[in-house]
């Protein structure tokens, strides 16, 4: 099929080629312009989609000629027809130095190349250009890729001169040897005789049962994850070998093999090693106590603040969004330590799909660790307390009351009305009553959202304190929402007791028969609204006419839902 | 793929020995089997259904298409029978599961009508082919010859001229097989080499190189793919001092081609390959004066030697420098002394299921351990006792299928098996017959004459030769002791 190809002649004997060498050249050029392309765009990006349309373009001068070309290649050249027709010496540009250094010698292409295979090429030699040298090289890459249009002629870089074996001398032997003849008449055990029970050919060929099943354990082989089954190989030795060298070299390797997992994203295996490291940490026999702190400590270790920092940025910037479930899997092995690193990083992850992923599995691991949660609203780092407040309320987590309460003095306003929206949610007579103290917070929303919150629960505790704010003088420079809030939430708690209050608010006259201002006495209607009693009733009634529009609707609005 | 290895001049000592060339005919394999698949098909439906049937009508114009799409494309149509193989327009094509059933019966209907090569032109169409096949499946009992002639005699008479036959090329075309056997021994002596330096790496605490142990398991599954005999004729090069060595090779060529006849794809056989030449890799952690004692292990030896599987996981995470640990290899050598239920040695804890490829490479392992000479085992056992130890005694633990297969693989006996002849002549089995129901019948190098008369090289014979009466020319009457004869059967391999 294949001949050796003879040497290259020097350049004055060269016959004439079959057509112009530039032909050649020029298909070579726009290659090296489809490979960086290649190795810039995306495919459906339009630069890209029309260098492989030129390169594909490329090669139709030469198929006009023949249906196969072949490319000799040294150091910095490819050669058509022992002539040069492409030289690059700077290795690091070289396409030819890229065949050349792993071994490839020659290259040949065939009609439909450019259309069929020139991608799977391009895609090798990205990734050989990136390739460290502990990964395939080029050759590998071209065997297992098994093109169907290029053909390759290599020299073998990793093997040694190995002397082909060679027909070894015949042994001493009797010549001429006793006749088989004789030999088989000599009296003696004849193990060897064929016997013809054993030749039953019918039960050495494979029926379809038999075909199924083959087919069936290869497509076990390659669903089943093999890391895993290595994992439960290392750890079975583990458990099985006692002495300490064996056990220190497996530990190591366990160490470095979870760096591995975890770099390659393989997460539902780092919760089996985790998983498995602590069962067997309980039932393996003679585990020595240095033994036994390392596996232990594996969870803490990929809990603590720098390897989760390193996991969660290695998925933010990883190419693709990990699966949930694997996600799932590993943090519910991590110690609940881990909460105050998750929450940091929460509000840092750029991927929004990752975010959302790691939001759904940190979710998880607070819901089985409020403990952990409830000491985070402590945290000094503001994020990390934001998110353990918002999450404890969530969960209504009770313990959370306390801390909650004191992070109401927090100077953060952020964090305070955090903790007023937690404990709004854990609803508890104790939350209520922590939310008191937000009435008079120096920070608008904590106020209005406490205020509402008390109101709308009928805090009774809270009258006084909302009351004074009503009657003083502080609100009265209060933005219409805040004035609302604080009217509706008097309203609700003084109930039939604010009527009087209301009703001269909204409809008395003061000095020289001056009234309220009118966003006082649209919040006292809506308050009087609230409370629903006939007296409030009646005193909405009187104003049902006011000439102020902002006190008109107001009126209108409470008495329509006042009663409710 | 197929590979052709060229013919270099010697290189120089510093210069790399080996100068290959790869790729390049998918097409006509894929193409070929479609071909072939069709052409089964259609012989199939002409003798089941009259010709009228629409599926006969159908397969016929499938055929056809086919043929023609295929001259069209390579200009050319040639189906050539020869050896256990099938080849189109001389590219050998690959038996997988899906064509496993196919291939044989075409290559044996084409034995039994006694042609070797068909030449189809332009213009075979389905009345042409019904006429092909229907004369091909109406063999006669006569001698090769005479079934040839009634062949073309019955083309001849029906006006058939679509076809170009001729008769067998009896064995394998010679050019090919030499160029096959130069391959196979220079993979053989690389793949030894390779492993001995792995094997040294590892006692030394050094890292062994991945790539190279790649690079061999390439050369080793592009040769079984390319023409496996000759590399499982080398398997039988047994030497001695170099026992570990030349047995993780024999294991890797014994587990690919095993892998290939239960229709692994090339990347399977790769992986394959690789977990098979280092099965044993954990042996370099075991102290040399173990492996290599002569006599008994006591209690406290044995429990060393038994931890080479578990030993090989950990030299295995030796194998730093890549981008990724060679995990299916750690599985197999840890599986590959335990049972197909994972009972056996080394004991497991941890629920899971034994890799097919341990199942395989335990059968190669155990047959070419068994088979070979050793510090501790000077009399090997025949390969005939070790295969029929390996299909009926379970407690060995075998996987029963994997065994079918790879007595299918070898045949009743082995490559390399020196046998005596009906005839008196003594012969070296070669090959195993292509025809399926020959399992007992393989071809066979006939290596001296009835008086004892050794015959260098030897010419084959397909004990599977009937003569005009339906007796066969020769037959297997006994296995014989190569020693006994001061025989080395590998002598005819190298």
């Amino acid at each position: 099929m294949s001949t050796q190809s003879p040497p290259v002649p020097a350049t004055h004997e060269l016959a004439e080629p079959p057509f112009s060498p530039a032909l050649v050249e020029e298909m070579l050029k726009v290659l090296v312009k489809g490979m960086r392309a290649h190795q810039l765009y995306l495919p459906n990006n339009p630069v890209y989609q029309r260098a492989l349309e030129n390169l594909k373009r490329a090669f139709l001068p030469v198929w006009s000629h023949v249906e196969e070309i072949a490319l000799a290649i040294s150091e910095a050249d490819f050669r058509w027809e022992g002539r040069v027709v492409m030289h690059e010496a700077n290795k690091s540009e070289s396409l030819p130095w890229l065949f050349f250094k792993d071994g490839i010698r020659e290259l040949r292409l065939m009609k439909g190349f450019e259309e069929q295979e020139v991608v799977g090429l391009l895609d090798i030699l990205k990734r050989v250009k990136k390739a460290s040298p502990e990964e395939d090289d080029l050759l590998t890459l071209i065997w297992e890729k098994d093109f169907t249009l290029l053909r390759y002629r290599f020299i073998d870089l990793t093997l040694e001169n190995n002397a082909p074996i060679e027909a070894s001398v015949p042994a001493e032997r009797p010549e001429p040897l006793p006749p088989p003849e004789q030999m088989e008449a000599e009296p003696e055990a004849r193990p060897g005789i064929v016997r013809i029970e054993d030749l039953d050919a019918t039960v050495h060929f494979l029926d379809e049962h038999e075909i199924d099943y083959l087919r069936s354990e290869v497509q076990k082989e390659y669903a089943s994850d093999v890391r895993r089954n290595v994992l439960a190989i290392l750890l079975d030795i583990f458990e099985l070998q006692t002495g300490k060298p064996v056990r220190d070299e497996i530990a190591d390797i366990l160490e470095n093999f979870l760096m591995h997992l975890l770099s390659a994203g393989h997460f539902a295996t780092v919760a089996y090693v985790l998983r498995e490291s602590q069962e067997l940490a309980t039932r393996a026999r003679e585990l020595d106590g240095t033994h036994r702190t390392k596996l232990v400590g594996l969870p803490d270790r990929l809990s603590a603040a720098g390897p989760l920092s390193n996991l969660l940025q290695a998925i933010d910037e990883s190419a693709t969004v990990p699966n949930q479930t694997e996600l799932n899997e590993l943090f519910e092995q991590l110690r609940p330590t881990s909460l105050g690193t998750l929450f940091t990083w929460l509000s840092r992850l750029q991927h929004t799909e990752v975010r959302a992923a790691i939001e759904i599995a940190a979710s998880r691991l607070a819901a089985a660790n409020t403990a952990e949660l409830v000491k985070l609203i402590g945290s000094s780092d503001v994020e990390v307390a934001l998110e353990s407040a918002r999450r404890s309320g969530g969960l209504k987590t009770a313990a959370a009351v306390a801390p909650l309460g004191k992070l109401l003095t927090h100077e953060a306003p952020k964090l305070r009305l955090a903790a007023v929206q937690a404990l709004a949610e854990i609803n508890s007579a104790g939350a209520l009553q922590q939310l008191e103290r937000a009435v008079d917070d120096s920070d608008r929303d904590v106020r209005v959202g406490a205020v509402r919150v008390l109101g709308a629960r009928g805090q009774r505790g809270a009258l006084e304190k909302v009351e004074a704010v009503v009657k003083g003088r502080s609100l009265r420079g209060a933005d219409l929402t805040e004035k609302m809030a604080f009217f509706e939430a008097f309203g609700s708690l003084a109930a039939a007791s604010g009527v009087a209050f209301l009703d001269g608010l909204l409809n008395g006259k003061g000095f020289l028969g001056k009234r309220e201002d009118s966003e006082v006495r649209a919040c006292a209607a809506m308050a009087l609204g609230k409370i629903g009693t006939r007296e409030a009733a009646d005193a909405l009634q009187r104003a049902q006419g006011d000439k102020d529009v902002l006190v008109r609707n107001a009126v209108n609005r409470a008495v329509r839902g006042g009663g409710a | 793929m197929s590979r052709v290895i060229r013919r270099t001049p010697s290189h120089g000592p510093s210069q790399p020995s080996a100068d290959y060339e790869r790729g390049g005919d998918s097409y006509i394999r894929r193409r070929g089997r479609d071909f072939i698949i069709s052409l089964y098909s259609a012989s199939r439906a002409l003798k089941l259904y009259p010709l009228e049937n629409a599926a006969v009508q159908n397969a016929l114009k499938e055929l056809t298409a086919l043929a023609d799409d295929m001259l069209k494309h390579e200009r050319e149509l040639e189906l050539r029978v020869s050896g256990e193989f099938i080849f189109i327009n001389a590219t050998r094509l690959r038996l997988d599961l899906d064509n496993y059933a196919s291939f044989s019966r075409i290559l044996m209907m084409f034995r039994d009508a006694g042609v070797g090569v068909c030449r189809v032109e332009e213009g075979a169409g389905p009345r042409e082919w019904t006429s092909l096949l229907t004369i091909l499946q109406s063999a006669t009992n006569e001698d090769v010859p005479a079934r040839f002639a009634h062949v073309t005699g019955r083309l001849e008479a029906a006006g058939i001229r679509s076809f170009a036959l001729s008769g067998p090329t009896d064995t394998d075309d010679d050019e090919f097989r030499e160029m096959a056997k130069e391959a196979a021994k220079r993979t053989y002596a690389q793949s030894v080499t390779v492993t001995k330096e792995v094997i040294n790496s590892v006692r030394m605490g050094r890292s062994p190189n991945i790539k190279k142990i790649k690079r061999a398991v390439q050369s080793i599954v592009d040769q079984i793919l390319n023409e496996e005999t000759s590399l499982l004729g080398l398997t039988t090069l047994r030497d001695y001092d170099e026992y570990t060595f030349t047995h993780s090779v024999n294991v890797c060529i014994f587990s690919v081609a095993l892998g290939r006849k239960i229709g692994l794809t090339k990347l399977q056989l790769y992986d394959l390959g690789v977990a098979a030449l280092l099965h044993d890799i954990g042996k370099s952690r075991v102290p040399l004066e173990i492996l290599n004692k002569p006599d008994g292990l006591n209690d406290e030896e044995w429990r060393m030697m038994a931890a080479h599987p578990w030993l090989g996981v950990l030299a295995l995470f030796q194998m730093r420098g890549q981008a990724e640990l060679p995990y299916r290899a750690m599985v197999v050598a840890h599986e590959h002394h335990m049972k197909a239920d994972l009972t056996g040695y080394p004991k497991h804890l941890r629920e899971r299921q034994m890799s097919i490829y341990s199942k395989i490479v335990a059968v190669a392992d155990g047959f070419d351990a068994a088979t070979s000479r050793r510090v501790y085992q000077t009399e090997p056992l025949t390969p005939v006792a070790v295969l029929a130890e390996m299909r009926n005694n379970p407690r060995r633990g075998m996987d029963p299928v994997i065994v079918k297969a790879f007595v299918s693989l070898v045949g009743h006996y082995p490559v390399g098996t020196l046998v005596v002849l009906d005839t008196f002549e003594l012969a070296v089995v070669h090959a195993v017959n292509p025809v399926p129901e020959a399992i007992s019948r393989p071809i066979v190098r006939v290596i001296s004459d009835e008086r004892g008369n050794l015959l260098h090289p030897g010419a084959l014979a397909d004990l599977n030769q009937q003569d005009g009466t339906g007796r066969f020319l020769r037959t297997i009457i006994k296995l014989a002791d190569p020693e006994r004869y001061g025989i080395r059967v590998s002598d005819y391999f190298a």
